[in-house]
């Protein structure tokens, strides 16, 4: 087995020359992926590949190639390539490779051994119990599919002020997509039930049942409701949508390219106090954590929203040396993959649970709406701060759920939003969408909901 | 990129444990990105990815294994691994793999390397000084350029060989543009299966014009009012609504599983008379073109919906395999890393009867859609969501003021159904449109303009 971070390193040595930095990254993964449908499999896939990035940096002017093709003469081909590319870039003072920094060390949990281990047909009886569990929790369940998959992967970084790093992580998932019918009611809805963690043993076949059978039956014979601005619960899966929106706008890019609807706002207050949003790269058995980020950065914990205060952004190490003064990396450089160049990016990033349960926040709602599907493409603007979704879910009256509802829209400002949240819950669950992301149920008030023509809509 | 004794070695290995059908996908991909922002171009990547996918068919059990590596070994080894889940012997021996033609052929004029990088890269610092000049609003312009080589081989143990050799160019352009603490943004972009000709037809200087243009008018764009009323959609890109809201519903997967609401609907009458609805791989230049699928099937023109009524579904390999259909050329796979599914190619509403200028004439009250980000659709339900990013009112046949953030929600089947008005000015969008569906593809889309007279509209002014 090759030394990847010995190659890495000797990539590095290669592709520096006198006032040119460069950098190499090595991704080797070894992933399953399968599907069960009618409790057979259907699908099976494991394999394993790998990937090298080179960046150099030649007078602030940068580079990027990236192969598959680890033969000599393909290393060479991709260094060239890089070098070619920095000579057309326009140089930037401001981009250079991170300085040498200790990385601590400490156990995140990332990775778990046992997954090694962890035969083909253990996942595949897990794929299918969690298939067999949404059956089992609803009737209406008409179709489920579930899909499991993992990944073991090595990630080695070297640069050439010195930095030479490896660590691994372990991810594993499991997720039903479930279709509900009802005859009597004549509608069908579909659902979804996730679960992942960097430890196999963590995944719950029964709670994705659960999840996905709970979504997808929900909003059975939903209706619309007269259009009208009222009280909404958004979901944890729901809200950590518009969570995503907001770690977009608070990286430090978007607010010094103009691509935040939070400019100018540093130091002032945004939100509710209810409101404290936090991003940990060092969060135990996060499923974005790491030693350190996609430069060689150690990662850390930052506060950017307390109580409502907008007190500070995620950095990469050009986005801090651009602002200048006393702006340092938070550790926040992300790429997707060895095809990217790193950029900022948010790791576990969430809003700070509270201390009341769902049910409770519920119970404390008159007249509302409670929301546990958004479907939105471009409805969630950080640029603008528009926020517009279509979405099904269940009216509460009087502190109770009651009639499904679908085909409404909800519509406000992430600027109103903030402001307008009054309850955040107990219940914070982290998701693996763009990294890792989530929030508690949250009450928010004062949202339109556009559904039927209004005639008498309530005063807002 | 890999020898046809070394496919047939590698064939014979996957089926020796007793499978149906065996098949080896080979990929050489080669790309180039370059973007700006803040007028630095500070994107240049170049990249390879190459490999090589098996997949085996054992009944309704498909298995894969991929490989970056392709040397016969280590495709042997995926072919083992692949294989490892039958439990027989083989069944059948390799027919012959005699290479496949096709009339079908998308010739590059201008191959990526008539052009350097270096100009390349000009086009793009022209892009932005185009934008920033067009008023001092504009505050970000991010300009881009991609072109991507992808070749294709894949051998059966059906006897199939085919291969194709896919060049994609695209170009696209976003402006943001800030008034009073108010921002907009706003993109354009064209491409296509294409080579560097591409920019002798379209002009990205006239991209970037029209980008801020539409970011600087969107500053003073009102509120969206909420409720519901009617929608007349733009032609061109507007037709992502008929792939979000009905076209994801036709793919077979949905179909055999009995989740999508137009299973079982074949000769149904699924929409008005007026509409004509078409999934065709084979259209010159366009971006969801094929010689040869991902399941090595032929590209083909399929109508699915023919004067109203529902006449086929999209139709890949092992949904056709299941079903005892046959595949219309709809298997599309992201890369050698995944197994291909039913997806869609260019698909477009065919042109209707209706002067585009009497739809927005005869409605009284609406909103007129001119731009919009993509869609979303929930296929149990057919429900459908897309934002639009440049949108009107309508007032008395009119089209007046600009409205910001309007959401359009909808059901997919009910809005076909209830389509009453189809423009006679049929066009496919500028050529960028990416389609995910756990992968992601390339794909085209089209329309006449379209009146929906009754769509639940999300704003924030009621």
């Amino acid at each position: 087995m090759t030394d990847y971070l010995q190659l890495a390193k000797e990539i590095v040595q290669r592709a520096t020359r006198d006032g040119v930095q460069a950098e190499a990254l090595i991704m080797d993964d070894v992933s399953t992926t399968l599907r069960v449908d009618g409790g057979e499999v259907e699908q099976l896939s494991q394999s394993g590949s790998k990937g090298l990035g080179v960046r150099v940096i030649d007078g602030g002017k940068v580079g990027y190639a990236y192969t598959s093709d680890f033969s000599d003469e393909g290393i060479q081909t991709t260094i060239n390539a890089a070098h070619e590319l920095a000579q057309i870039a326009t140089p930037d003072e401001f981009r250079a490779l991170p300085q040498l920094q200790t990385i601590p060390d400490e156990d995140l949990e990332i990775y778990d051994p046992a997954l090694e281990t962890v035969t083909t047909s253990a996942k595949v009886d897990l794929a299918k119990q969690a298939e067999r569990q949404t059956f089992e929790a609803d009737s209406r369940i008409f179709h489920a599919q579930a899909n499991y998959g993992d990944s073991i992967t090595h990630v080695y970084l070297a640069n050439s002020n010195g930095f030479a790093g490896k660590y691994s992580r372990t991810t594993a998932y499991a997720y039903v997509f479930a279709t509900a019918k009802d005859k009597d009611l004549n509608d069908s809805a579909q659902g979804f039930g996730l679960d992942s963690s960097p430890y196999f043993s963590e995944l719950s076949a029964v709670k994705i049942g659960q999840e996905s059978a709970y979504t997808s039956t929900l909003t059975l014979g939903g209706k619309t409701v007269p259009t009208q601005k009222t009280t909404v619960v958004f979901d944890p899966m729901v809200m950590t949508q518009i969570i995503g929106t907001l770690a977009f706008a608070m990286r430090a890019d978007s607010l010094q390219r103009g691509r935040s609807f939070l400019i100018g706002k540093q130091g002032t207050e945004v939100g509710s106090d209810k409101v404290t949003l936090l991003d940990n790269g060092r969060m135990k058995r996060g499923l974005a954590s790491a030693p350190f980020d996609a430069e060689g950065v150690p990662t850390s914990a930052t506060r950017l929203m307390d109580e409502g205060i907008f007190q500070n952004v995620i950095y990469d190490t050009y986005s801090a040396r651009m602002e200048g003064g006393e702006a340092f990396s938070t550790g926040n450089a992300q790429r997707g993959s060895h095809r990217n160049l790193p950029g900022v990016g948010p790791s576990n990033f969430y809003l700070q649970p509270g201390i009341l349960s769902r049910d409770e926040i519920i119970a404390g709602i008159d007249d509302g709406f409670y929301i546990t599907n958004v479907m939105q493409t471009g409805g969630i603007s950080p640029v603008t701060g528009d926020c517009s979704m279509a979405a099904s879910g269940k009216w509460i009256k009087n502190g109770k759920l009651t009639d499904p509802i679908n085909g409404v829209t909800v519509a406000t400002t992430l600027n109103e939003l903030l402001k307008n949240i009054s309850e955040v819950g107990n219940d914070l669950r982290m998701f693996p969408f763009m990294g890792s992301l989530g929030s508690p149920t949250v009450r928010v008030d004062n949202v339109i909901v556009g559904g039927s023509v209004a005639e008498a809509a309530p005063a807002g | 990129m890999i020898s046809k004794e070394t496919a047939s070695k590698v064939l014979a290995v996957a089926m020796k444990t007793g499978a149906d059908l065996a098949e080896i996908y080979v990929e050489d991909t080669t790309e180039l990105q370059l973007a700006m922002q803040e007028s630095k171009l500070e994107q240049a990547i170049r990249g390879t990815d190459r490999g090589a996918g098996i997949r085996v068919f054992f009944g309704n059990l498909v298995t894969y294994a991929y490989t970056d590596d392709l040397s016969e070994e280590s495709l042997l080894r995926a072919a083992e691994a692949a294989g490892a889940a039958g439990s027989g012997s083989a069944k059948s021996q390799i027919i012959d793999l005699t290479t496949k033609n096709s009339a079908l052929a998308f010739p590059i004029v201008k191959p990526f390397d008539t052009m350097s990088i270096a100009q390349k890269a000009e086009i793009l610092q022209k892009v932005d000084e185009k934008a920033r000049a067009y008023s001092p609003h504009v505050i970000q312009v991010m300009p881009g350029y991609v072109e991507k080589h992808r070749q294709m081989w894949l051998y059966n143990s059906d006897g199939v060989a085919v291969e194709d050799d896919r060049s994609y160019t695209e170009f696209r352009v976003g402006v943001t543009a800030q008034k009073e603490g108010v921002l907009q943004s706003a993109f354009e972009g064209f491409g296509g299966r294409v080579g560097l000709e591409l920019f002798d037809t379209k002009d990205p200087y006239q991209a970037a014009h029209n980008a801020a243009e539409s970011a600087v008018k969107m500053l003073d764009a009102r509120p969206c009012p909420a409720g519901e009323m009617p929608v007349v959609i733009c032609n061109g890109w507007g037709g992502v609504l008929f792939h979000e809201a009905c076209g994801h519903q036709m793919e077979a997967d949905f179909i055999t599983k009995g989740s999508s609401a137009y299973t079982g609907r074949v000769g149904e009458t699924v929409a008005n008379p007026i509409i004509t609805a078409i999934d065709d791989g084979t259209i010159p230049g366009r971006r969801g073109s094929l010689r040869f699928d991902d399941d090595g099937v032929e590209a083909r023109k399929n109508v699915l919906i023919d004067k109203g009524v529902l006449v086929d579904y999209m139709w890949d390999l092992v949904e056709a395999r299941r079903a005892g259909h046959h595949s219309t050329g709809n298997g599309r796979r992201q890369s050698f890393r995944h197994m291909p599914m039913p997806r869609m190619t260019n698909t477009y509403i065919d042109a209707g009867p209706h002067d585009p200028q009497e739809i927005i004439e005869s409605t009284k009250k609406g909103i007129y859609i001119k731009n919009m980000a993509g869609g979303q659709a929930d296929i149990a339900r057919g429900d459908y969501v897309f934002n639009a990013t440049e949108a009107y009112l309508i007032e008395d046949g009119k089209l007046t003021a600009p409205v910001r953030s309007a959401t359009i929600a909808g059901n997919g089947p009910k809005a076909l159904e209830s389509i009453d008005m189809v423009g006679t000015d049929l066009a496919l969008d500028p050529g960028v449109g990416m389609c995910g569906k756990g992968q992601s593809a390339r794909v085209s889309v089209g329309q006449p303009t379209v009146r929906i007279p009754l769509a639940n509209v999300g704003g924030t002014d009621n």
